[in-house]
């Protein structure tokens, strides 16, 4: 392997962006406190985890799914009832946590078996109107789900750490030790490497024979199936996938707030959000996905809100006058945002083409 | 942390400025920093103003000091456009960020019920006092009316941080059927909009009318996006019920209801519950549809009720902003005016000293009466009125209180120092 | 009421609800038609006809005109609602999609998903104009009521069974409209030249159409049948708010997806049994699960007729 290939390696920019996200926490230390970015960030790695699942099916597969907060929202539901103190089974962060990919990928084929034979568009109204039958499902079942009171507390995610005074049982000098939603840094870095985890596992995926028929579906779908790719089942591969990262999404957003919320939380908007994150992002790009991510939660919880903040810190903001009001611009802003955004890069900002190619290092 | 006390403090001094203090009084102390965390982008931003216009006017009433401390006050939105309504990553990111920054010693917050769950063990184990202006849903603070392991998983450190100034649903709820029987409606047919907050007062509505021997004829969780209820009110028309009951707010589509039902030719009284009691819901129902009909409970007095300290927030909230308070802006008033006074008792001004000042709230003379935090950190008002609605304006009825009813639970009264 | 004329009077309602879609859910199918673009902005600028048609209620001092005048006054509104939508869509086609032509397909998406959180949030301030009209309007995020200038009248006289002039107006507006744009895209050169477009449009450039100009004819009509949508909207539920395109678009897109998107009877259909399936479930089912079995059915029926109830079944292309 010659040095420049090795370089070349090194400049991809998902290594790249992964890298810097490693190292913020050190810097994050030093902003004052309102400015710290750690929080935002936990919540740009779980949509990305959601948006690399949705790039599987939008961006490889080339099937435009509406409904990804459903799964997110069975990810969640599922992983509540199975570790909340409520419910009889309270298996634990780790045992759920894995348990929601399986819950989320039979979801995903349960829905997708029928209907992946649809085409397009109407694939799409299918998704959506998936994702509104799962919130009123969770709304109305209250007996199962607590309806809109939402499941918690929730866990953490529990670590092997070395047993204070104060811990009961150890084991070597060992202990569990369960996260709370306050430790910022150690979420960040379980949230950090569950993502790195999750763009091994796609990309894996997308180097596989089966990765190969997904593209070959998105490029034409009759030239594959002449080619003998199942096109059907490749298809729902693709869609288990991303119901599958979704549910795994949801989890651990879930987890991270200590609460699954109710189930409005889980609405088309969010399923908007996330088919922005891949468009944006670049589709069927992985470091693509991570400034699509990036961006799209960025633009609210980071520079909206602060630009809100100085703004109202300057005295100009007045709660009387509707145009004076900066959250007032928030719809428009973020609308212009995403139309100024497709505008300026119709790719996306990072397209597959500046990626690896699949494939491409065949070290 | 010392750090971020030098950077924030340019920010506070703007922030003052910004409230138009004379930051004259020579003995700057040091900045006390208040935090509201409500939903500002989307549709319940009309109530978050009403509450932060209260909020800011218990800060200036004080010239923003008090002993000295400079307080700052900023005003959190924990919605975003993505959502267009409240959003848990954004709220438990408010939460966290609070619990971090020294400077904060107050959280006012939440608008919903849901929300709150997230930020309270939070803010809980950061030892930092959460007071909530419209948090209705009993589990928070009070044991045996939510689930069973509540509201102790709130509570991780053991100690009580969250209080609120408003009654809860249990209490709400009640008292409506009460009243919907005091009315003469012995058939009534209850709505909710499937929320958190809506369906916790109809659930309590419809369980208390069952005990006074009030028929429920029907009950239906409505979908509050949709275009009208015509046909939900034709099925209403076919049970004759004498009185309809909505758990829910003008954002989840009372106004729509109402003014279906009356177009369907139904007559029949209207009840509501304090969501409601805001002059966004006249407006939206239509005047017409509402005048001598409606009914609306509300946890507090009227703003024409008052006597005393309410009547003079009333009056001196005319002359800063030019109307009549709302139903939050008194709640808005009451949580800061409340977490003000504590600041000024405690004896040392960090977290723990205003949080233990704040809990030691006694006979408090607000803007919703006198009253105090019990153990639970629930308001001991227990006095809710009813209104009706005269020429699409709000017009008060009578009293609502329930000094009999067995609403706080034995644990409440047990611990009560 | 009897078990029939509970039965008649939701349909009335279905139909009229229904129709109300159709009408909506034809500015979907004509624009899918002929850019393939699911335009999410147009359930949020059938919101923004709406505000217009109130605030030149209140502008005009109209809100309690009797007689004639009602009539006059709903035409006037009618027209300046579909005016300002139709070129309002336009508009947003010139500056929003039309760059974005040679794109890829989902660049345009995400570009209407801009536009219409844009619209959503010009709806908020337009709220928040003081009007007289707004009785007390400083609540900008309200629902806003809009004045009932049809009455609550039983044409049916003493009957159990409703009917209102809202009913009626449903009908009036909407049946023409329907014939008139069948017509038109049937009949005119200028639907020949749209029914090209939508089947190839560099073979219709090359047969010299101006594609441009056909297309922003297509976002004219559709964006001009949504104000006729806002102002019947308007006047037969009397409330209107910033956020009213999110489910009057979620339905009238079903509704076009239901009936074979890209086809104006499948649209009116898809509309008109949506309608009265949220009747019938509200009815004889719980409200609580009226949304689960709207899109249920839609499913079903998808899966047995995957182009819709009126879709052509449309050949791949190699």
């Amino acid at each position: 392997m010659h040095l420049s290939s090795l370089r070349s390696r090194w400049i991809r920019p998902t290594p790249l962006l992964l890298g810097a996200a490693a190292l913020w926490p050190l810097a994050d230390a030093f902003l004052p406190a309102g400015m710290q970015v750690i929080e935002p960030l936990r919540t740009v790695f779980i949509y990305a985890i959601l948006a690399l699942g949705l790039n599987v099916v939008t961006g490889f597969t080339g099937l435009l799914n509406l409904g990804v907060a459903a799964f997110m929202a069975i990810g969640a539901y599922a992983f509540g009832i199975l570790t909340c103190e409520i419910y009889p089974f309270q298996i634990g962060f780790w045992p759920a946590l894995f348990a929601t990919l399986g819950i989320g990928a039979f979801a995903g084929f349960l829905l997708g078996a029928p209907l992946l034979r649809l085409r397009g568009d109407y694939l799409a109204i299918v998704t959506l109107g998936f994702g509104e039958i799962v919130q009123d499902v969770l709304k109305n079942l209250d007996g199962i789900t607590k309806g809109t009171q939402g499941i918690n507390p929730l866990p953490g995610p529990t670590f092997l750490a070395s047993a204070s005074e104060e811990s009961g049982s150890s084991f070597f000098g060992l202990t569990w030790r369960e996260l709370g939603v306050e430790d910022s840094t150690a979420w960040y870095y379980t949230l950090w490497t569950l993502l790195v985890l999750c763009i091994i596992a796609v990309r894996h995926l997308e180097r596989s024979r089966t990765g190969r028929a997904w593209l070959s579906v998105r490029e034409d779908e009759l030239a594959s199936r002449a080619m003998g790719i199942r096109v059907d089942r490749v298809k729902l591969i693709a869609f288990s996938t991303g119901a599958s990262l979704a549910a795994f999404a949801g989890a651990l957003a879930a987890s991270g707030l200590s609460s699954t919320g109710e189930p409005a939380n889980y609405d088309f908007q969010i399923s908007i959000l996330a088919v922005c994150i891949v468009i944006v992002g670049g589709v069927g790009s992985v470091s693509g996905i991570l400034v699509g991510a990036l961006v799209m939660i960025g633009i609210n919880s980071i520079v909206l809100s602060k630009a809100a903040d100085w703004i109202a810190a300057s005295g100009l903001s007045s709660s009387d006058n509707v145009l004076l009001s900066p959250s007032n611009w928030k719809f428009l802003l973020f609308g212009l945002a995403l139309v100024l955004m497709v505008h300026l890069r119709p790719q996306g900002i990072l397209p597959p083409s500046l990626e690896d190619e699949p494939g491409g290092d065949e070290a | 942390m010392k750090k971020s006390t030098i950077v924030a403090s340019p920010l506070a001094f703007l922030l003052v400025g910004s409230l138009a203090i004379p930051a004259v009084g020579g003995d700057l102390v040091g900045t006390l920093k208040i935090v509201s965390s409500l939903p500002r982008t989307g549709s319940a931003n009309a109530q978050t103003t009403s509450i932060v216009n209260g909020i800011r006017m218990a800060i200036d009433e004080v010239n923003g000091m008090v002993d000295g401390y400079t307080i700052a006050y900023e005003d959190w939105d924990d919605a975003s456009p993505q959502r267009g309504n409240w959003d848990p990553a954004v709220e438990g990111e408010n939460a966290k960020k609070a619990a971090r920054d020294d400077e904060i010693i107050g959280y006012i917050g939440t608008f919903n019920s849901g929300a709150a769950k997230i930020a309270m063990p939070i803010l809980n184990k950061a030892g930092l006092v959460m007071i909530s202006p419209a948090n209705t849903y009993p589990g928070l603070t009070k044991p045996g009316l939510g689930e069973a392991n509540e509201p102790r998983v709130y509570r991780p450190s053991g100690t009580i941080n969250y209080f609120r100034i408003v009654p809860t649903d249990d209490l709400q709820g009640a008292v409506a059927a009460d009243w919907a029987k005091e009315l003469g409606a012995t058939r009534v047919f209850v709505l909710h909009d499937r929320e958190l907050y809506g369906k916790g007062i109809a659930d309590v509505f419809v369980h208390h009318s069952k005990e006074i021997g009030t028929e429920i004829v029907g009950a239906e969780g409505i979908d509050t996006k949709a275009s009208n209820y015509r046909s939900l009110c034709t099925k209403i028309r076919a049970t004759n019920p004498q009185l309809v009951f909505f758990g829910g707010t003008t954002q989840t589509n009372a106004g729509q209801i109402v003014k279906d039902l009356r177009g369907a030719g139904i007559t029949v009284p209207f009840m509501v519950p304090d969501g409601c009691f805001e002059n966004a819901f006249i407006e939206a129902a239509g005047a017409d549809n509402v005048n001598g009909s409606a009914y609306i409970t509300f946890g507090g007095l009227p703003a024409e009720e008052m006597t005393g300290r309410g009547a003079e927030f009333v009056k001196a909230y005319v002359v800063k902003y030019g109307i009549k308070p709302e139903a939050y802006s008194a709640y808005g008033y009451e949580c800061c005016k409340v977490l003000l006074e504590a600041i000024r008792r405690a004896p040392v001004k960090d977290r723990a000293g205003i949080l233990k000042a704040v809990s030691e709230t006694k006979d408090f003379d607000g803007a919703l009466g006198v009253w105090s935090f019990d153990a639970n950190g629930d308001t001991s008002n227990r006095t809710l009125s009813g209104q009706t609605v005269k020429d699409g304006k709000f017009a008060f009825v009578k009293v609502l209180g329930r000094s009999d009813a067995p609403a706080v639970s034995p644990a409440a009264t047990d611990a009560a120092k | 009421m009897t078990d029939t004329e509970v039965l008649l009077q939701q349909v009335i309602t279905g139909l009229s609800n229904g129709m109300i879609i159709a009408l909506i859910a034809i500015g979907y199918t004509m624009v899918y038609g002929i850019i393939e673009l699911i335009n999410f902005a147009h359930g949020d600028l059938f919101m923004l006809g709406s505000f217009l048609a109130l605030t030149l209620l209140g502008a005009l001092g109209l809100e309690a005109v009797e007689g004639v005048g009602t009539w006059a006054t709903i035409g006037l509104l009618l027209v300046t609602s579909a005016g300002f939508c139709g070129t309002l869509n336009v508009v947003i086609d010139r500056f929003a999609y039309r760059p974005l032509r040679k794109s890829p397909k989902l660049s345009l998406l995400v570009a209407a998903i801009g536009c219409s959180f844009i619209l959503v949030n010009i709806g908020l301030f337009w709220g928040g104009i003081p009007m007289d009209v707004f009785s007390m309007g400083r609540a900008a995020a309200a629902p806003k009521n809009f004045p009932n200038l049809l009455g609550h009248d039983n044409l049916l006289g003493d009957s159990a069974i409703l009917l209102t002039r809202g009913d009626l107006l449903v009908v009036v507006v909407t049946v023409p409209l329907m014939i008139g744009l069948t017509m038109l895209v049937r009949l005119t050169r200028l639907g020949k030249a749209m029914r090209a477009v939508a089947q190839n449009p560099s073979a219709a450039a090359l047969m010299g159409i101006d594609v441009n100009r056909v297309i922003s004819s297509t976002f004219f009509i559709g964006g001009a049948l949504g104000g006729f949508a806002s102002v019947v909207y308007a006047l037969y539920n009397n409330t209107i708010s910033f956020q009213m395109g999110y489910r009057s678009g979620m339905d009238a897109f079903t509704a076009a997806v239901l009936g074979g998107i890209g086809s104006l009877p499948g649209a009116v259909l898809g509309g008109l049994l949506i309608g009265l399936m949220r009747a019938m479930s509200d009815q004889y089912i719980a409200a609580h699960w009226t949304n689960t079995i709207v899109f249920s059915v839609l499913i079903l029926i998808l899966i047995f007729r995957p182009s819709g109830l009126l879709g052509f079944k449309l050949r791949e292309k190699v």
